[in-house]
């Protein structure tokens, strides 16, 4: 793949950039703690800097035929089953040009609100980000198919469900300590699991309640929805309503006043 | 860190409201269209005190404008109440653009048209040319504006009814499967095909997917369709290390995971 010209650009940049900053900190310490050596100091200009650096720094903008359009045409993302036949190399290298275009993108993005501008095609942000997703999750995929071989486990952070303070059940990822759990206090002290359980059976039965309400509500509003449903469309299919509202008993909607209504509906 | 509470009071999500058709029409991730349709009022702070919680909109007026664009925000201000719609749900969706259908009501009754755009979220279809009004744009005291025809939107349930391409009469339909698997829609009537024709590909970005150019920043498609993947005994980092010639031979200290 020809993205070594792109990568090699980027890295370009970047080397000159820190050229540019380390030049920069021993001119200033010379000129501090030394001061036998005399040096000239160094004065911001735009002739000190190397042009090819201003034009490469230019890289975290958009290419200026772009920076009026109402609209930047442009593809799709890569998805996950053009990703798994690239290589471990095409992948990372593909990664590098997906973050330079990100920068770019939210740079842009920036500036254009900032300007109170409007900035067009905001979508390819999305894109972006989603083509990020993918080559993580075939890296990740990769890397477990490798872990669960050789090791019998998936190589990823260890999840665990546990029970908190208020009597939830949580699900963390597990965290890399240096020393082990019994030795630390302050961990177990920010981390309690239920204490007071007088006061968490209490918190927990309100808990309850207003799940169940907001349970309940749903249901109802879903039961009156299709109540409403079946007045305005009386021939309407009953096993459409009883695969998209599982939650109503439509055969015995009839017997509700509300189904019969108190008035002849005028269908439209 | 972030905690996921199992217990999680069900949260609205406006990219179930849209239609499938409207999604491809658009050609957008999913990410964008719920980004730049939904209405964020507040929004519970990262931090560890708090729940995820928002408080949002969750009550859309869907017009012929689509959910991403200024005129669909402009519709649905914020607190903004609207008379509830009711919607017939359908099984199966059989309206597809490019479609010859019939008109069954109104002053075009009994005329023919193909559809030219589609609104699954209000199961509305606009045929090309009929059931049309007028309206004026830019009417002011001493101008009298100019007039423009617009199609207004037929229901799909019942207002319009699709058209056998064999004799030119409308029809029902019936969704079934050929000898090879495919999933077809049949006349009931007479029984032939009526095939999706070709404009359902068409989408806010090209007419057909052969049609579309490649820009500057696209990746040609021999670049895609390379195989490049050698399956080797290494995990990622390890492929990268040796690949850049990075040798780590550092032993890292005992750690503990909880």
């Amino acid at each position: 793949m020809n993205f070594a010209n792109l990568t090699r650009r980027f890295f370009n940049a970047t080397h000159q950039l820190s050229r540019i900053l380390t030049f920069n900190t021993i001119q200033r310490t010379n000129f501090v703690g030394v001061r036998s050596i005399s040096t000239t100091p160094f004065i911001y200009n735009e002739s000190n800097i190397n042009e090819d650096v201003n034009k490469k720094l230019m890289e975290f903008f958009d290419d200026k035929k772009n920076w009026n359009e109402n609209d930047v045409k442009h593809g799709r993302s890569w998805q996950l089953p053009e990703l798994r036949i690239k290589s471990n190399t095409d992948l990372h290298k593909l990664w590098y040009i997906l973050l330079k275009e990100r920068n770019m993108l939210m740079t842009m993005e920036h500036e254009h609100s900032r300007e109170w501008r409007w900035w067009a095609s905001p979508e390819r942000l999305d894109k972006v980000k989603d083509s990020m997703k993918n080559v993580e999750t075939v890296v990740r995929e990769r890397n477990r198919a490798y872990y669960e071989l050789e090791t019998g486990e998936d190589g990823e952070v260890p999840v665990v469900k546990q029970t908190n303070m208020l009597g939830l059940v949580e699900v963390r990822r597990k965290r890399e300590h240096r020393i082990p759990l019994a030795l630390n206090r302050k961990w177990r002290e920010n981390n309690p699991g239920p204490t007071n359980e007088r006061d968490m059976h209490r918190f927990l039965k309100l808990y309850r309640e207003k799940n169940y309400m907001v349970h309940r509500r749903s249901k109802n509003r879903a039961r009156n929805h299709v109540i409403r449903l079946l007045r305005r469309f009386p021939d309407l299919d009953r096993n459409i309503l009883k695969q998209k509202y599982p939650s109503v008993n439509i055969d015995n909607l009839g017997r509700r006043d509300k189904f019969r209504g108190h008035y002849v509906f005028k269908v439209d | 860190m972030r905690i996921t509470l199992i217990n999680q009071a069900k949260k609205y999500n406006i990219l179930k409201n849209i239609g499938e058709l409207s999604k491809t029409y658009g050609n957008f991730p999913d990410s964008y269209v719920k980004r730049a349709s939904e209405q964020v009022y507040w929004k519970t702070p990262r931090a560890p005190q708090y729940q995820k919680r928002t408080v949002e909109k969750n009550n859309f007026r869907f017009t012929t404008n689509r959910p991403w664009t200024g005129q669909f925000k402009m519709q649905n201000m914020p607190n903004m109440r609207r008379k509830k719609v009711f919607i017939e749900p359908i099984q199966n969706w059989s309206f597809f653009r490019g479609d010859r259908v019939e008109v069954l009501v109104g002053k075009d009754k009994g005329k023919q048209g193909i559809i030219n755009q589609i609104f699954q979220e209000r199961n509305w279809v606009i045929v090309e040319g009929l059931n049309c009004h007028f309206r004026s744009v830019g009417k002011e005291k001493d101008y009298p504006g100019v007039i423009i025809r617009s199609e207004a939107p037929l229901l799909v349930t019942s207002q319009v009814k699709l058209v056998d391409p064999t004799d030119l009469l409308a029809t029902d339909i019936e969704w079934r499967y050929t000898e090879d698997g495919e999933r077809v829609r049949v006349s009931t009537r007479t029984g032939r095909i009526l095939p999706i024709p070709k404009a359902h590909e068409e989408t806010m970005d090209y007419k057909a997917k052969k049609l579309y150019l490649n820009r500057e920043k696209d990746t040609p498609e021999d670049v895609v369709t390379e195989i490049t993947f050698e399956p080797k005994l290494a995990t990622f980092e390890m492929d990268i290390m040796e690949e850049m010639k990075i040798e780590e031979n550092r032993v890292p200290k005992k750690t503990y995971w909880y």
